[in-house]
Parts: structure tokens; C-alpha cells; sequence
């Protein structure tokens, strides 16, 4: 063993590297401080405006002088009433559903799509947009495959806006109930489609 | 036996369901060219459809392909657009406005339910 190297054996030769290493950390350093040691020898990045959510454990213990205006309440942010079917004919259920999606969620455009992408209903999306429905379920299909794995519900960025989707299945297939719109829903409003979903999909 | 009080409501179900967009339909027995049920029926369709279908079945056999299933489709001029729907002993054309009704809620909702239907009717 030559001089230069560090011998795990070697206390003081350690302790002078960790001491080292861990000599400029800032109060942030605290954060990371569950991950291990290794955190501790890694440099310290700048704290990004974007990292601040990161920090609140931290923040939290200091009484804040700043007050942010709540936002205006969005749609989606109401509770949004179970969606009810009254009609036995198919076409009225897809346009309820469809009705209720666009009034009760936060998006643009609504879709309904049979899991080859072909579209039922929809408003404020192109058809050749829905139609990738059909390959995206399929890739799902082995995803399922993984224990534990459910997939009937995501989101996907198409570049400018997200779309996002959930699934359900009868005995004639599946069928997908799906929104456009800046950001990817909640997964309460996930819930919220799936269950309106499902009630339209024993209609169908 | 054929029900065909359920043919009947097969049929208005499948207006229901397509709305403005069924331009027609027939269901027939392929053998007899007899039209059991149907919406603005067609007599010359029936003779049409069963000698398309059977042509097409006999040459999906002879080239060795699978058989028919459940439906095939035409894509016809003037937004017209035509499913032919294999109920085994029984055919049905189903003629649609391509521009009125949707072809999603036809492939997906309508003919599932007619297949059922049909079955039902068969099955008395």
C-alpha cells in the first residue's frame, strides 16, 4: 500500500476525509441527511428556485412573513357530482359522459376512444390524436403484465398540452375516457373519470 | 326458430343508437334472401350482400385465410359507408351516413350490441 492510498483500516485517515468532504455543508445539507453518508460527500448544488418544495420540512420550522393569495378556484377544485346516466341509449350516455367531463374537469378537450383508438365522442381533440389511444393501451397490456402494476390510468405530453387518460373494460372491450389540457389531471379527478367511466361503459 | 320480435327491437335499438346516421338496414337469412327484419329495407342489397359474402367467404377459404368474423366494412362514395354483419345463418347490412354517425360507436356499441341481439333471437 503506498502513502497516497486510504486504508479502510486507517481511523484517522477517514475521519480527515469525511472531515474534508463534509466541511462546506450548508443548513440545506440537512434535507439530504436521511439518504446516508453518501449524500454527504457529494458537492452541494446550488438551491434552485425549483428545489424549494424540497426544502418545506426545513422551512416549515420558520414562521413565514409571506403570504401567497390563494388562487382562483378552478373547476376541477369544486367537488365534482357523481355522474348519473339516465338514458338507456348509448349514444346519450357517451354524450353525458362526455358533457360532464368538459364541465367538471380542468381541460380543454374530452375524448371517449374503444381501445383500438377508434373515437365514440369527443370535443376539443382531433381524431388523429385520439387514435393513439389504440397503440398506447396496447403497450399497457404487458405493463399489466408486472405484479402490482395496474396502468388503467396516466397521462402523456403530446408536446403541447397533456393528454390524460383512464380505462376500463366490459365484456365488448376496453374503452377509455380521456381529457387535454395544460397539466395532467389530479388523481382525485383520476377517480373521478374512472367511476363516471365505468357507469357509462355498463350502458354501452 | 327465429324470434323476430327481437330482430324488431334489434333494429330500433341500433336506430337509437346511430341516430340520424342509419341510412338503412336488412337482416336476411343468406340462404333463402329472405329479409326477417331491417330499416328502409333494401331488396337489392340483400342479393348484393349475400353474393359479396359468400364470394369473399369462398375466397378467404380457397386462399387459405382465416374466415370471416363477425363484419366487414365498405367504404363507399357520397359519405356512405357499409358493414356487413356475419350472424352465421343470418346476414345483416347495416348502411350508414360516414358524415352523421360514428364509426367508433358503430364498430364498438353498435354491432357488438346487434351480435348479441341476433344471437338472442337465434337462440329462441
Amino acid at each position: 500500500m503506498t502513502a497516497r492510498s486510504v486504508s479502510w483500516t486507517d481511523a484517522a485517515s477517514v475521519a480527515q476525509l469525511l472531515a474534508r468532504a463534509s466541511s462546506p455543508r450548508r443548513p440545506a445539507v440537512h434535507t439530504f441527511g436521511a439518504a446516508g453518508g453518501v449524500a454527504l460527500a457529494r458537492p452541494i448544488p446550488q438551491v434552485a428556485p425549483a428545489l424549494a418544495p424540497a426544502a418545506a420540512p426545513v422551512a416549515a420550522a420558520v414562521p413565514r412573513s409571506i403570504t401567497v393569495p390563494p388562487p382562483a378556484r378552478l373547476k376541477s377544485q369544486f367537488p365534482a357530482p357523481r355522474l348519473i346516466q339516465t338514458s338507456d341509449n348509448p349514444s346519450d350516455c357517451l354524450d353525458a359522459l362526455l358533457a360532464w367531463t368538459l364541465d367538471h374537469q380542468r381541460c380543454t378537450g374530452a375524448f371517449i376512444a374503444d381501445d383500438n383508438g377508434l373515437t365514440l365522442a369527443a370535443h376539443g381533440i382531433s381524431e388523429a390524436h385520439v387514435s393513439l389511444v389504440g397503440p398506447l393501451l396496447s403497450a399497457l397490456v404487458s405493463v399489466r403484465m408486472i405484479p402490482g402494476i395496474d396502468a388503467t390510468a396516466g397521462a402523456l405530453w403530446l408536446g403541447d398540452n397533456m393528454m390524460s387518460w383512464v380505462e376500463t373494460r366490459n365484456e365488448r372491450g376496453g374503452f377509455c375516457l380521456g381529457t387535454v389540457g395544460s397539466e395532467p389531471l389530479s388523481s382525485r379527478a383520476f377517480e373521478q373519470l374512472k367511476d363516471a367511466l365505468e357507469i357509462t361503459v355498463r350502458r354501452l | 326458430m327465429i324470434d323476430t320480435k327481437i330482430l324488431d327491437l334489434a333494429v330500433q335499438d341500433l336506430r337509437n343508437v346511430l341516430r340520424d346516421g342509419l341510412v338503412a338496414t336488412d337482416i336476411w337469412e343468406r340462404t333463402a334472401g329472405l329479409s326477417l327484419a331491417g330499416y328502409n329495407q333494401q331488396p337489392v342489397a340483400v342479393a348484393l350482400f349475400t353474393r359479396i359474402t359468400t364470394e369473399l367467404e369462398s375466397s378467404l377459404t380457397d386462399s387459405n385465410f382465416p374466415p370471416l368474423a363477425r363484419y366487414y366494412l365498405l367504404d363507399m362514395e357520397g359519405n356512405h359507408t357499409v358493414a356487413v354483419v356475419n350472424h352465421g345463418a343470418l346476414l345483416q347490412g347495416i348502411l350508414v351516413d360516414n358524415k352523421r354517425a360514428n364509426l367508433g360507436i358503430l364498430i364498438s356499441v353498435a354491432i357488438p350490441r346487434m351480435v348479441e341481439a341476433v344471437a338472442r333471437a337465434q337462440a329462441r
